[in-house]
């Protein structure tokens, strides 16, 4: 009864929420209500010109599981053709391998990261619902994928000039170092726009996040340059040694 | 005057109207405005780079010089538009292309401005094929070119900046989307100009449009390999 009574109070906020005109500070950070549906061209639209406002419609309206889950096809696309590129600098089975590796790595990062992202958030003063912090993780993704696909041209080039992995290797890690960094900032204006208080544990969140996504590289590793084998699960290594034995090896 | 003319003296001014009139697309043509005078302003003084190797290497390299540009801006052209609208300018695709080849616009007409002076220098300069010194006059044409390329790309930025900030939605966005073009323009330019190498050709190496292998390396692992070298002596 108590849970029920609780339902029908936070569909009252929600909807007094969803009423409201915003005030003139929510306006100027951008969460306003969005414009238009949730579909896949307009959302994308929406994560580059106002993000904030997806998180408002996240926060404010019942039952929208289709925000996140077209986020994540966009993600899957934009990753997709990422990985498409990156797969040129081998050829091979890197062609179908790389894309597969960076999107099935990166969504197995979100997920392991999704429940302390729900626990900093909460730390850190948030009341939002557990599907607008989903919806915060997935635009994380959406958006440094989308930032990918602007870089791909630059890594085309790259790719078809260079011949050392380890320099294809550093410069991708070093690309998913900036797109990621647009992903945080836009999970930090959110809180922000939300009512956190302390954004401290998000940042914490963001490195673990981040040290996650980089080691992901190492364990599905090679996903840049030939190898024998597809996987390399039996020798387990800390993205610090092994970037450091390439660097050596490449530089001897 | 010639219309091509008039809107490349009123972008060297700072015309903010003809800008806001391209920007808003009410002009048409302006695309066609600045690749014209990219062709014929960085063509003229990419002539003037290439002619101490012959009248053959001139015509290659005012071939190879507006080519930088453009393949540099269609490269990176996607990516300027994420990061223009990602960092808050309200600049999207069209708009920062139209900025970009502004911007590229300005620094040939600058070139182009300086190409006599640049022809002038070449003539006074001996040939590549002299023996006495060649090493030390190949030296002083590339630090003179390179010199003269950066104070109109410095010039021709410093410009477009001022546009940007005016344009975007803040001027603080403005700023950051321009430094972050920036930064992505000179990674890039870098490597296409090294694809697309020889521009000054080195004592002892032979004139042609591109290297047999254009393709084999890139230019930070040279500048890697040269910073290598250098610590060993």
């Amino acid at each position: 009864m108590n849970e029920n009574k609780q339902d029908s109070t936070r569909e009252t906020v929600g909807s007094v929420k969803a009423n409201i005109p915003p005030s003139i500070s929510d306006a100027e950070s951008g969460f306003v209500p969005m414009e238009g549906d949730a579909s896949f061209s307009n959302l994308l639209s929406k994560l580059l010109r106002k993000p904030l406002s997806i998180f408002h419609e996240l926060e404010t309206k019942e039952a929208l599981w289709r925000i996140p889950i077209t986020l994540i096809l966009i993600s899957v696309v934009s990753l997709t053709v990422f990985g498409l590129v990156v797969g040129t600098f081998s050829w091979g089975a890197q062609i179908w391998a790389a894309p597969l590796k960076i999107v099935s790595g990166l969504m197995f990062s979100a997920l392991i990261c999704l429940p302390s992202l729900y626990i900093f958030t909460c730390i850190g003063g948030l009341e939002a619902r557990f599907s607008t912090v989903v919806g915060m993780l997935c635009s994380i993704v959406a958006l440094s994928g989308l930032l990918l696909v602007g870089f791909a041209p630059v890594v085309w080039l790259f790719s078809v000039s260079s011949t050392s992995a380890v320099f294809i290797g550093f410069m991708l890690l070093a690309l998913w170092g900036i797109c990621v960094g647009f992903g945080f900032t836009l999970v930090f204006r959110a809180g922000k726009a939300m009512g956190m208080t302390n954004t401290g544990h998000l940042l914490v969140w963001c490195l673990i996040f981040l040290l996650v996504t980089v080691q992901m590289t190492t364990t599905l590793r090679p996903i840049v340059g030939e190898s024998d084998a597809l996987f390399n699960f039996e020798e387990k290594k800390f993205f610090l040694q092994y970037w450091s034995e390439e660097l050596q090896r490449a530089t001897d | 005057m010639n219309p091509t003319a008039q809107n490349a003296i009123a972008l060297c001014r700072g015309d903010n109207g003809l800008l806001a009139d391209w920007i808003g697309a009410a002009r048409s043509g302006s695309v066609r405005c600045c690749l014209l005078l990219i062709a014929l302003g960085c063509g003229a003084y990419g002539f003037t780079v290439g002619l101490r190797n012959g009248w053959e290497m001139g015509a290659y390299v005012a071939v190879k010089l507006p080519l930088i540009l453009i393949i540099t801006l269609l490269l990176n052209g996607l990516l300027n538009g994420l990061l223009g609208l990602v960092l808050g300018s309200g600049i999207g695709f069209r708009k920062s292309v139209q900025f970009l080849l502004t911007g590229f616009a300005i620094m040939a007409v600058i070139l182009g401005a300086l190409s006599p002076i640049g022809f002038f220098a070449t003539l006074n300069m001996p040939s590549s094929g002299d023996g006495s010194g060649r090493f030390a006059w190949h030296g002083a044409s590339l630090l003179m070119h390179t010199g003269l390329i950066a104070f109109a790309g410095i010039t021709a930025h410093a410009r477009l900046l001022h546009y940007v900030r005016e344009f975007a939605d803040s001027s603080r966005a403005g700023t950051h989307a321009f430094f972050a073009w920036l930064a992505g323009n000179l990674f890039v330019g870098a490597q296409v100009s090294w694809n697309l190498r020889p521009f000054f050709v080195s004592p002892g190496l032979e004139v042609e449009f591109l290297r047999n292998d254009p393709f084999n390396g890139n230019f930070y692992e040279a500048v890697i390999v040269a910073l290598k070298n250098v610590s060993q002596i």
